[in-house]
């Protein structure tokens, strides 16, 4: 409870209705507009005129005038009036007798001549249609009940006359009447009903004493009435007789009710109860002693006392919500915002609900109640910058954003609400995080973009956040100006590095990273920083910067710093690429970086320039020659690496200046290996076999080199046989005398093994007489093999080319066979003249000629003609009867 | 939210009926909250909005104290379905059913369709004692949750009481057969009506058992009302000022 949605504020003061006279009683009112009549019980009707003025509360008060006062002449309690605004009259019903008065003057309205009058006798009750169903505006339809019979009379009232428009009866003896449209909605004595006046039609609703407890029936809205139930329920029936909203529970006693929406107003004998329609709850509760009447015209609810007169003054809805919100009962409030949607405009229900909601957001989040308040927050479309604002700091400085007014929430900031709990502040903190995240992104926090950004940036960085890399990573808007120095409080400097490059700042960036990198500043967020500076150097398009911190780079680590220039695409797009010669240039301080990106170009991107292959060769032997002088012995295996690529670069490449390296090699006699290439690239194979047998004394790579040298001629068979000569000359042309047997151990070894290379006729021609053939049998073995295999080969292959010449030539005739025609005015093509029998010859393209032109051609072609295509020729062009065809048309 | 569904209209209802104490209220509440709770008397009665795909659903929950008995027709009147709840430890309250309830549905729908719930089967049937919903288990603390103490309806002394489980009063033949006497009050013909062996429920509100099924089954059931409500309000001769429809436009012959 304690909801104050009503003030009672007095009206008609005691002593302005009856002064000091005690027996006097208020028996009846209606209010008009400004106008107040009282009816009491000596007959008198009082009319005031009662004027709303502000009181100093903020409240409204009522000052009544009285402006006159009128004895009806009955000596009996005027029991009901009602005003027919529309006919200034009043309906007046004193002493079972209905008649008019005038509004203004309270004069009783003759009757018209004629007939009925102005008066109906008999009536013990009557109501007004508050839905009229007569379109004439200047009258007004009324129910009455008639104490003689059980009848219902509906009449219509004019200005100076009743006109009876229907009666009706009823089973038992009604006592409330209410009317609307075509409805009668009534109180019998054991139960409530619909009638329809016009079709007859009725409604039982449900069973009520009326004899024991006063019934009420209340016209609350289009067809919707307001009943007294047994058991103290306020039920709700409309005219089809279904109850469409949940009773409410207000007392047993109930002397009048009024909907004053979205509550239901309940006048006991000792107070006024108010339940809301919307939760069937009681609200509030007003104490009122002697209470007797309680009426509601117009939206205005007036009660009175036996003695006086008040008036129930609804609070402004938004202080009855605010009441609730300041209760923290924030369900009520937004079921008592959220009902009352129809009551008010379109645009300014929106803004109203929009603000109790996010109100109530802030009630759950001080509340720590984060999952509702988040919810409220979504719906009442929060300024997310309303709940930044909460948390000292987060907001930039440059940030226009004031707080909304009236404040939302009682807070001043985060430490006030949390009152020093740290752990609060945390889950505060928290929730702020994950909701900046849900609204991130979404069309409600656009405007404020920067602000959540930034907000999101400097809570990351505090609360050590992972998604803090994420949030930079992303296109985001956080503020540099105002986020730096949080990022540097909270050594987040790899992630300040990160917001520089989002807002163009690579240089800074770069500087901040290496001073981490260095040790100089601490930030463990990524151990593998330089790795990823150098990522970001080979990624970085602005070559300046890539030149300005490559130096510090390979100074680090030349190897990975090499990246920079090796990683870099090598995709179409070279424009942004620096130059490799800019590259060379650049790395001549750093040579293995130098030599790691020469790899790179002529290994790796395969450049074909001669620059790049001469410069690493010569770098290569630089290795080598160092390492061989190198004054403590290099480790093992280094030497053979070293040579070994210089060996694989030398052999591979064609593009270095042999000249230039062997003039670099003189004088080193360890090299005659690298000799014999450079001598092989320079076709000098006599002088490179030479070193190898005679020198190096190494056969197997003589042999080899024969291999190799003849792979990358044109001629490779060819020049290879020659060379494998060449060797074997060498091998049996002798050297010194103790060699001769190992050269010609080599010279038997290689034959063996080349048999099939050599040329067989001409290597027996050379061999010493002295060789046994067993020697040679794996040599004679092969080349006897070859020779047959050759033969066979090139037979299988004469016999498949004529197969196929055959299909071929089928093909094409299946292709032309097409009749030709030959007739005595065609000629024929050799010698011009015309056919005169039907024995031709076809040439190829189905031209017809003389058999005696072909024949003489044939002799004449064998005769002159020995040339190569000769006999192809003839197979080709060959006369094939099979394929004339005789045909005489014409 | 449901407050904020009140401002729509409900296009089809349906009323839960029964004797006081067989856990209307908790039946409803088990359905629309999820849990079970100690719930009072309620007074007149209540009412719930329940969203059914495009449809509301009006669900209310009655009183069953003979104080408000008078008011049960007012609820019935143009009910689609109507829910008639005993307590399946209570003899009694089956019979009320018949006695005193099965006049109130006289205002329903003609083609109202009735289900016959045996509440509190967590008291009788093992089946029932398990959590349905695993999402929000039965409650534990809450008063009454040890021994539970059958209903308080008169007991015939006939019945024999074991201690371990209370005894089951009312088996499922014996609300198969009310809903068979049912149909004939309704004369409604038992070969073309909804059978008994898919209309009579065992449920128990405590545990959630058979409770959306119930709920579920019912609002499927009720959809053929609900369209045909609507095609016969397309036919109202009522005239719908915003749903206007401009004529053809005619061209205006000048004189």
């Amino acid at each position: 409870m304690s909801v104050k949605a009503f003030e009672l504020v007095p009206a008609v003061e005691r002593d302005l209705l009856m002064g000091d006279k005690a027996r006097i009683n208020v028996e009846c009112i209606e209010c008009c507009g400004k106008h107040l009549y009282v009816g009491t019980n000596d007959c008198f009707i009082h009319h005031f005129l009662l004027e709303e003025v502000p009181s100093q509360k903020g409240g409204i008060k009522y000052s009544a005038q009285k402006l006159q006062q009128k004895y009806l002449g009955l000596k009996k309690p005027v029991a009901e009036l009602r005003a027919a605004s529309a006919l200034e009259r009043l309906i007046v019903l004193c002493d079972g007798v209905l008649f008019l008065v005038d509004m203004a003057t309270l004069e009783t309205v003759p009757s018209a001549t004629g007939s009925g009058g102005a008066k109906i006798k008999g009536v013990t009750s009557f109501c007004m249609n508050g839905n009229p169903v007569n379109t004439d505006p200047f009258c007004v339809e009324i129910a009455v009940i008639s104490s003689r019979r059980r009848t219902v009379q509906v009449y219509t009232v004019y200005e100076d006359r009743v006109q009876l428009v229907k009666e009706v009866t009823t089973a038992e003896q009604p006592s409330v009447v209410s009317l609307d449209g075509y409805f009668l909605c009534l109180a019998l004595a054991s139960q409530y009903m619909i009638l329809n006046y016009t079709t007859g039609a009725s409604q039982d609703l449900f069973p009520y004493n009326s004899e024991e407890r006063r019934p009420i029936v209340k016209r609350i809205g289009r067809e919707e009435f307001l009943l007294a139930a047994p058991g103290g329920l306020g039920m709700f029936a409309n005219a089809e007789g279904v109850s469409q909203r949940a009773p409410v529970n207000w007392s047993e006693s109930v002397i009048g009710a009024a909907v004053c929406f979205p509550y239901v107003v309940a006048l006991d004998q000792d107070f006024i109860s108010i339940h809301s329609m919307l939760d069937q709850q009681l609200k509030q509760s007003l104490a009122f002693r002697d209470g007797h009447i309680l009426q509601d015209f117009e939206g205005k609810v007036v009660l009175a006392s036996t003695k006086a007169v008040y008036v129930l003054v609804p609070l402004p809805l938004e202080q009855q919500i605010q009441d609730l919100l300041s209760g923290d009962r924030v369900e009520e409030a937004l079921v008592l915002t959220e009902g009352a949607q129809p009551n008010i405009p379109r645009d300014r229900f929106q803004i109203l609900h929009r603000r109790i909601l996010q109100q109530a957001g802030f009630i759950q989040f001080g509340q720590l109640q984060f999952q509702e308040a988040q919810e409220y927050f979504r719906k009442g479309e929060l300024d997310v910058r309303e709940l930044i604002s909460l948390y000292p700091l987060l907001l930039p400085p440059t940030s226009s954003f004031t707080r909304c007014h009236p404040p939302l929430h009682p807070f001043a900031d985060l430490n006030h609400l949390a009152q020093g709990d740290l752990e609060k502040v945390l889950r505060c903190k928290r929730f702020l995080i994950s909701y900046l995240g849900s609204v991130r992104g979404t069309e409600a926090s656009r405007a404020s973009r920067e602000e959540v950004d930034t907000a999101l940036l400097k809570l990351y960085a505090e609360q050590d956040h992972e998604s803090l890399l994420d949030l930079l990573a992303s296109d985001n808007t956080c503020l540099l100006a105002d986020s730096s120095p949080w990022l540097e409080k909270h050594s987040k400097f790899f992630a300040l590095g990160l917001l520089y490059r989002c807002n163009g700042q690579d240089s800074a960036a770069l500087q901040l990273w290496i001073r981490v990198a260095d040790g100089e500043l601490q930030d463990s967020t990524r151990p593998d920083l330089y790795e990823y500076i150098v990522d970001f150097l080979t990624f970085c398009p602005n070559l300046d910067l890539v030149w300005r911190y490559s130096d510090w780079a390979l100074k680090r680590d030349p190897k990975v710093g090499v990246q920079i220039f090796t990683k870099r695409s090598s995709g179409k797009d070279q424009s942004g690429q620096p130059m490799p010669d800019d590259v060379i240039t650049y790395l001549e301080k750093h040579s293995p970086a130098r030599l790691l990106y020469l790899e790179h170009l002529v290994l790796e991107r395969r450049i074909k320039k001669e620059k790049f292959h001469s410069l690493l060769a010569v770098l290569y032997l630089e290795q080598v020659l160092s390492l061989l002088e190198g004054a403590p012995p290099p480790a093992p295996g280094q030497l053979s690496l070293a040579r070994e690529r210089l060996q694989a670069l030398l052999r591979e490449s064609n593009l270095y200046r042999v000249q230039l390296l062997l003039g670099k090699m003189e004088g080193c006699d360890q090299l005659l290996l690298e000799r014999a290439t450079l001598h092989g690239k320079l076709e000098d194979h006599g002088k490179a076999l030479d070193i190898l047998v005679h020198q190096l004394q190494d056969y197997s790579s003589a042999e080899a080199y024969c291999l190799w040298a003849s792979s990358s001629s044109s001629q490779g068979a060819a020049c290879r046989q020659q060379l494998l000569h060449l060797l074997l000359d060498m091998y049996l042309g002798g050297g010194a005398e103790e060699r001769r047997g190992d050269l010609e151990m080599a010279a038997v070894d290689l034959l063996n093994r080349h048999g099939e290379r050599f040329d067989a006729v001409r290597v027996l021609s050379v061999l010493p007489e002295g060789w046994s053939l067993q020697l040679l049998k794996p040599f004679l073995g092969r080349a006897v093999r070859t020779s047959v295999h050759a033969s066979r080969t090139s037979r299988l292959a004469l016999g498949l080319s004529r197969a196929e010449n055959l299909q071929l030539l089928h093909d094409r005739l299946k292709e032309r066979k097409k009749p030709i025609l030959v007739s005595e005015k065609r000629g024929c093509h050799l010698c011009h003249n015309t056919f005169s029998c039907p024995d031709v010859v076809c040439l190829p393209g189905a031209v017809p000629v003389h058999t005696h032109c072909i024949a003489h051609r044939l002799s004449d072609s064998a005769l002159n003609t020995h040339a190569d295509s000769a006999p192809s020729k003839h197979v080709d062009s060959a006369p094939n009867k099979n394929s004339t065809q005789n045909s005489n048309h014409t | 939210m449901p407050e904020i569904s009140k401002m729509k209209k409900p296009d089809v209802k349906v009323v839960i009926l029964g004797d006081m104490n067989v856990g209307k209220t908790s039946l409803l509440h088990r359905y629309t909250e999820r849990k079970f709770r100690d719930t009072i008397s309620t007074v007149g009665g209540a009412f719930y909005l329940k969203q059914w795909g495009p449809y509301n659903i009006s669900i209310w929950d009655t009183a069953g104290r003979e104080q408000f008995h008078g008011l049960g027709s007012m609820y019935c009147r143009g009910a689609a379905a109507v829910i008639l709840t005993y307590d399946v430890t209570s003899w009694q309250s089956l019979a009320e059913l018949e006695e005193r309830f099965l006049s109130l549905t006289d205002t329903a729908n003609h083609d109202c369709i009735y289900a016959i719930v045996g509440n509190k089967a967590d008291l009788t049937d093992p089946r029932a004692q398990l959590p349905a919903d695993p999402q929000s288990p039965a409650e534990g603390g809450e008063p009454g949750t040890g021994p539970r103490v059958p209903s308080a309806c008169p007991t015939p002394p006939a019945s024999p009481l074991s201690p371990g489980s209370p005894p089951q009063q009312v088996g499922r033949e014996e609300a198969a057969a009310l809903y068979g006497r049912v149909l004939r009050y309704k004369g409604l013909d038992e070969g073309s009506s909804l059978p008994a062996d898919r209309m009579c429920f065992e449920t128990s509100a405590r545990t959630g058992y058979n409770v959306d099924l119930l709920f579920e089954t019912l609002f499927d059931l009720v959809l053929p009302s609900i369209l045909r409500k609507r095609t016969e309000n397309q036919r109202s001769p009522t005239v719908d000022l915003e749903d206007y429809c401009e004529p053809p436009g005619r061209r205006r012959g000048c004189c």
